[in-house]
């Protein structure tokens, strides 16, 4: 064989690979399935992960996409986070326009330079360089490329070749390069093997996906994360901010965390512990102690982030909250905790995914340093009873109650002897009532004058409380939109009584309203349910794609007393209604107590569950069902006289 | 005698015990005793005291700088009010200079079983950031935060900027107890300004005279020999001048609170800003910046980043030859090269009256900011032999431009001169068309800036009602469900608005969306036409099917004519407002429906057909009804004539939606035969 031989091969399959990526650079060529719901096509996404040991790892990606629309823009993500650990070596962008011809090139000091503090932090000294570019014509091709470097290792790309809704994928590849001496964990989640192709050989993991369709969002769905193709990875030895680390298992992670990351933070200075040691002075019931020591921090910190370093991991001292009196998720935990252990309570630092939408656990047999989690709370263990969650960033929250922010989802706890996955409070579907009770009389003109008490638990009790800090002027307007049905109403009455011993929260109220039912002639239509008329139908989706997901389910319960209009008695009144089925249940009922009074009595469930696409528009029909008895009407009639 | 003295040296005593010493660090217990702000008990914060100084320092080797000293001290109620202890400085530069902070000192006070507690803002709790290119940014949250604490804190701003003198902001979120401002200025800086707001707030002036010392240095001997001593001598100079002062000390000034539909809060905002009209050095010729709206358009005009980007016209010559041909009609012409622009040079989403990269830049590569993208629309509109001027203008976030100000203006658009009057054009809008500009520049006036160099104002508010036409055959059934077609006819801004959500979303969404508005309607044979062709009106039609639309109810049937398309709401949901209300521009609505009865079914009564007019012809709601066998027929008109409403107006607007809300809901009676 000549080298001339191998030279023209050698070119041969230059022009080839050329040729092969060129045809991506055009948006003609996109395959049909892929352009449907979308509003952009990762035509190929090239992710190198090369690990040169436990303490070097650099990344290499190249992304080719097709902006189809203008909603599309949001998907180039053509960013690049740096900070002190982390290095771009390599940063660049070229532009297509539809036939794959170049427009633009843009190199690396020509993207944006900015600090990368999102709205939550104060402080933070990571950094983003960015492209600001705007499109001549859709659809268009951007190929992004660049590289970075990185001491920590703790942090591995997962791969993800789906990372957005409306966004779908021709081609995307993963590939890890690694010294034999480190093992690799890894985690494959909702992947089929149609979509994926895997090859593994010494020191190299491969992972090939092609052609996935564009995931839209619909209402009641699972979380994104939850249904996304998605392969995680770990090493068991890795570097953090300089910090060496070999871990198995959840076990072994949770004692190397407390070791380095937790152990020596708790010294608090002799005031603060003359402090908490005379509140407590009397107290014997550790529970008691520890919401006295709850209440203390509540009173006495708030919530500021900072974060710097190490300090993306690893709380602040507690002698360093006690100076301040504030501190991040990590900072205020920490600090909680080391009370705690002066007065005798023993709790435990635990890492978990916070997120209101999205109940993601951390997985039970994927052990991973970061990734998995964006939060941190505190748990006192209970030997017989529940654990106790405590939610240390809040100044407001009952004690041991976190709400869905935290709720229903797998954490890791960390204690001394080691890491375990222990699962967060779920809200039950009756936890979560709301009762109403109070009556309203109907003018002769029109009018309804209403007087009610409402009381929210649970998950209930977490949608409201907010409320019980609002100036009068927000509440009237809250009122009014929450009743948003009944117009031109004035709030005589306003209480608000926020229980957090009971964790309850009550509403007392009184409004006056014109023309509430509609007086036709003779007759006045007086729609019954004046006080918690359900009018939400969940959305219509011609061709559901995603299964039922219901987070949590909530009970309500009313009972009004409606006193009728003298010159009107009743013509006709709508009869019972009872629905039962697997998403929840519902009765309302109409009964006489006398020839002016009739006593309206409702019972609304919805059950959380999950269950398949199928059931989605029965799910849809029994809230529409729901929303049509709601709006039943009683007919009265004018008196002869 | 003796005891007149006493008692009015008491009396003279109890006063000073009284009143509150705002030096640095004297907090008081009775502040920190204040459990909610006596002027305003909703506050969740209030500024006890707020004091900013601004001057003019001389600098030997800097010049004049400008220096402003700022004092606070804040009062935290409770919990809601914590984000007042955390403060962000920005401080400018470009290129070599830039803006410093120094002597940022912060104390959080605390009252601690009786006895003041003072914690000193650490290091720790300062961050600096550079934020971008343009900025650096000082944070600093304080220490130990409890509700019922004050925070005071003092710092120094050095700024090489003296042409940006920062507003005087007087009104806060929160209510200010007392507040001191003070500006001065030496006579070569001639400053102009400008008050705004609702409370009336002028300053007290006064002059005073001042000196700069120079210091010279001169240096004999030391020619290199090595022998001679070298000796150096100083000497100074006196350069006097007078230096002009206005300070401001207002007491309890409220709150500014947000109310819905308010085009820019900032417009009601107590604020004075100087503006540099002047600067006159000694023996060297004055440098005008503005006075009046003539100097600001003509400072404007002779940035080379306006009038003279203006005039280039070689980039583009031989294209709108080849564009305008033989048309030689000028609205044809407009059209030509008012969509030419518009499909050459994209938005790149930056506003300015100056360009940036410059036009010829923007033209090349097909991106543009706004000035780029009219002036050149502009430039070749002259091209075209048409009477086209740049327009100056605020934008709604910009705020109204009240006094002359280079700031005021921050948009430039385009306009055409014709016998039939004055069109406006922007470009930069992919929906907007002559006379439609997008809702971000409809802000009260403009001005029109000639060749000449005269200017004046225009109005932006389209005079010209955009309109909605809706046509619906409906067919109610005796379960009260109903089917039926819709056709809508939609033009000016309320055609652009359309189009916006239309184009700029996957279909399959939209039409979801659309849906999903009109909670779970079915809609079948959807159609739009004109969406592209900007020149026409957008045409909406489609099949529709409805469940549950009227109330059956023992043998008769119950149910509002308009079904889904009723208003069910009042949007004016406040008791009463300050501020006037803003619709953007003029509106009217039609909508004609025509309902096929169910068979066996007769009218038992229909609503009365009824007019209601705002006075001042703002507005009108007419509604005709009649109905005869199996067909009822309703004729609606709603038409809002102006774009903006007086709060004086507030109460009948607000009634006026009442009355239109309440027809809309009233039912038809059916009986059964």
């Amino acid at each position: 064989m000549s080298i001339k031989y191998i030279i023209r091969v050698l070119i041969i399959f230059a022009t080839h690979t050329l040729l092969s990526q060129d045809h991506l650079y055009s948006s003609l060529t996109i395959p049909e399935n892929l352009s449907q719901h979308a509003n952009a096509v990762v035509r190929l996404n090239e992710v190198t992960v090369t690990l040169e040991s436990s303490s070097e790892m650099s990344v290499r990606e190249k992304r080719i996409i097709t902006v189809l629309n203008k909603e599309g823009n949001e998907n180039i993500n053509a960013y690049v986070h740096y900070d002190k650990g982390i290095k771009i070596r390599a940063l660049q962008v070229l532009a297509f326009d539809a036939f794959g011809e170049e427009i633009k090139k843009v190199k690396k000091n020509d993207f944006k330079d900015v600090s990368a503090v999102s709205g939550g932090t104060l402080y933070s000294d990571s950094r983003v360089k960015y492209l600001e570019y705007t499109p001549i014509k859709y659809p268009y091709t951007i190929e992004f490329t660049y590289e970075t470097v990185s001491g920590n290792t703790a942090f591995i790309p997962s791969f993800t070749p789906i990372g957005e809704y409306f966004v779908s994928v021709e081609n995307s590849t993963y590939t890890m390069n690694y010294p034999e001496t480190i093992t690799i964990r890894k985690k494959e989640k909702n992947f089929n093997d149609d979509i994926l192709k895997k090859e593994e050989s010494s020191g190299r993991i491969f992972y090939e996906a092609h052609n996935l369709e564009a995931f839209k969002p619909e209402a009641y769905s699972p979380s994104f994360r939850n249904i996304v193709p998605e392969v995680l990875l770990a090493t068991n030895e890795f570097v953090y901010e300089g910090v060496q680390a070999k871990v198995e298992d959840w076990n072994t992670m949770g004692t190397w965390f407390y070791n380095n990351l937790l152990k020596g933070r708790d010294h608090i200075s002799e005031k603060t512990k003359q402090e908490i040691l005379r509140l407590v002075e009397d107290v014997t019931d550790p529970i008691e102690k520890a919401k006295i020591v709850y209440n203390f921090v509540q009173e006495n910190t708030r919530y500021i982030s900072v974060q710097v370093g190490i300090g993306g991991m690893q709380p602040i001292a507690a002698i360093d909250v006690d100076n301040v009196k504030y501190g991040d998720c990590k900072g205020l935990t920490n600090y909680t905790k080391s009370l705690l252990d002066l007065v005798g309570v023993k709790s435990n630092y635990t890492r978990l995914y916070a997120s209101p939408r999205d109940q993601i656990s951390v997985d039970k047999e994927f052990v991973s340093f970061g990734g998995q989690t964006n939060h941190v709370i505190l748990n006192i263990p209970s030997e017989n009873e529940e654990n106790i969650w405590l939610e240390c960033t809040s100044q407001k929250l009952p004690f041991g109650f976190i709400g869905d922010f935290t709720d229903d989802r797998d954490v890791l706890v960390i204690t001394p002897e080691g890491g375990k996955i222990v699962h967060t409070k779920k809200y039950t579907t009756k936890e979560n009532t709301q009762t109403l009770t109070g009556q309203y009389s109907v003018s002769n003109e029109g009018s309804i004058e209403a007087a009610f008490i409402v009381v929210s638990k649970g998950i209930q009790y977490d949608n409201k409380y907010g409320l019980a800090t609002k100036p009068e002027r927000d509440l009237d307007k809250h009122y009014k939109d929450r009743w948003s049905y009944i117009n031109n109403m004035t709030i005589d009455k306003m209480s608000i009584d926020n229980d957090k011993d009971n964790i309850e929260f009550r509403e007392t109220l009184n409004f006056k309203a014109t023309n509430y039912p509609k007086i036709v002639a003779n007759r006045m239509l007086l729609t019954v349910n004046a006080l918690n008329r359900n009018t939400h139908v969940p959305d219509r989706y011609r061709n559901r794609t995603l299964p039922l997901k219901i987070k949590r389910g909530f009970k309500d319960v009313d009972e009004v007393e409606i006193i009728l209009p003298s010159d009107y008695k009743v013509e006709s009144l709508p009869g019972k209604k009872t629905i039962e089925n697997k998403f929840g249940s519902y009765t309302s009922e109409v009964i006489v107590k006398d020839e002016n009074t009739l006593i309206y009595k409702r019972t609304f469930v919805i059950n959380d569950g999950e269950f398949p696409k199928e059931g989605y528009s029965d799910f849809r029909n029994f809230y529409k069902e729901v929303a049509k008895q709601d709006n039943s009407k009683i007919a009265l009639i004018k008196n002869q006289s | 005698m003796k005891s007149i003295i006493v008692i009015i040296v008491l009396l003279f005593t109890c006063q000073i015990v009284l009143s509150q010493d705002y030096g640095f660090g004297k907090v008081s217990k009775e502040e920190l005793e204040e459990k909610f702000n006596p002027m305003d008990s909703s506050a969740n914060a209030a500024y006890l005291y707020k004091e900013r100084k601004t001057y003019f320092q001389y600098l030997e080797g800097e010049g004049f700088m400008l220096f402003t000293d700022i004092h606070e001290r804040i009062k935290i109620y409770n919990q809601e009010g914590f984000h007042y202890a955390t403060k962000s400085i920005n401080l400018y530069k470009s290129n070599s200079t830039l803006e410093t902070v120094s002597n940022l000192k912060a104390y959080t006070y605390n009252l601690i079983d009786g006895k003041i507690e003072e914690t000193k803002l650490k290091k720790d709790g300062i961050f600096k950031t550079e934020k971008n290119k343009f900025i650096n940014e000082t944070k600093l949250t304080m220490p130990n935060i409890k509700e019922g604490c004050v925070v005071e804190l003092r710092y120094k701003v050095k700024s090489p900027f003296y042409q940006n003198v920062d507003e005087f902001i007087f009104q806060h979120e929160i209510p200010v107890k007392k507040l001191k401002a003070r500006f001065e200025a030496p006579e070569y800086f001639v400053f102009k300004l400008n008050v705004k707001g609702f409370l009336s707030i002028a300053p007290k002036k006064e002059s005073k005279n001042d000196k700069i010392v120079f210091t010279h240095k001169s240096r004999r001997g030391g020619d290199g020999s090595g022998s001679a001593t070298t000796k150096t001598t100083y000497s100074s100079s006196n350069l006097t001048f007078v230096k002009y002062i206005s300070s401001y000390n207002v007491d309890n000034i409220p709150a500014l609170k947000e109310e819905p539909y308010v085009n820019n809060i900032n417009n009601y905002r107590a604020s004075a800003k100087y503006e540099l009209s002047y600067v006159k050095y000694p023996q060297e010729p004055i440098k005008y910046y503005t006075t009046t709206w003539e100097d600001v358009v003509k400072t404007i005009y002779e940035d080379s980043r306006f009038g003279a980007e203006l005039n280039k016209s070689g980039y583009y010559g031989k294209d709108i030859d080849a564009l305008i041909g033989t048309i030689s009609d000028p609205v044809g012409r407009i059209g030509l090269i008012y969509d030419f622009v518009k499909s050459k040079v994209k938005w790149n989403s930056y506003t300015g009256k100056y360009t940036d990269g410059g036009v010829r830049k923007a033209y090349k590569e097909q991106v543009g900011n706004v000035a780029e993208i009219n002036l050149m629309l502009t430039s070749m509109l002259r091209y075209a032999g048409l009477d086209a001027n740049p327009v100056l203008v605020s934008t709604r976030r910009n705020g109204i431009p009240l006094f002359p100000t280079r700031e005021g203006y921050n948009y430039v658009i385009s306009s055409v001169q014709l016998p039939q009057g004055v069109i406006l054009l922007d470009a930069t809008n992919k929906y907007g068309a002559p006379n439609i500009l997008p809702s971000r520049t409809l802000n009260w006036e403009g001005r029109i800036i000639r060749k000449d160099g005269s200017s004046s104002l225009i109005n932006l508010y389209p005079k010209k009602k955009s309109t909605s036409s809706v046509s619906v055959m409906v067919s109610l059934n005796e379960n009260g469900d109903i089917e039926g077609g819709i056709r809508t006819v939609k033009t000016d801004h309320k055609a652009m608005q359309y189009r916006v959500s239309y184009l700029e979303t996957n279909k399959d969404q939209f039409l979801e969306d659309l849906e999903n508005d009109y909670e779970g309607l079915e809609i079948s044979e959807f159609n739009v036409k004109n969406a592209e062709d900007l020149s026409k009106p957008i045409l909406e039609s489609y099949k529709f099917v409805k469940e549950s639309q009227a109330d059956v109810i023992g043998d008769k049937i119950y149910f509002s004519p308009l079904f889904f398309l009723r208003s069910k709401e009042n949007p004016f949901k406040l008791e009463k407002r300050e501020f006037p209300v803003d619709f953007g521009y003029p509106s009217k609505s039609t909508s004609r429906i025509v309902v096929n009865l169910p068979e066996g079914f007769k009218i038992e009564s229909l609503p009365e057909s009824s007019a209601v007019a705002l006075p001042d012809n703002l507005g009108v709601f007419k509604f005709n009804i009649s109905g005869s066998g199996s067909k009822i027929q309703l004729i609606l008109d709603a038409e809002i004539n102006v774009p903006i409403v007086s709060p004086v107006y507030y109460d009948t607007l607000k009634e006026f939606f009442k009355q239109m809300v309440a027809k809309e809901n009233e039912q038809i009676v059916l009986t059964k035969v």
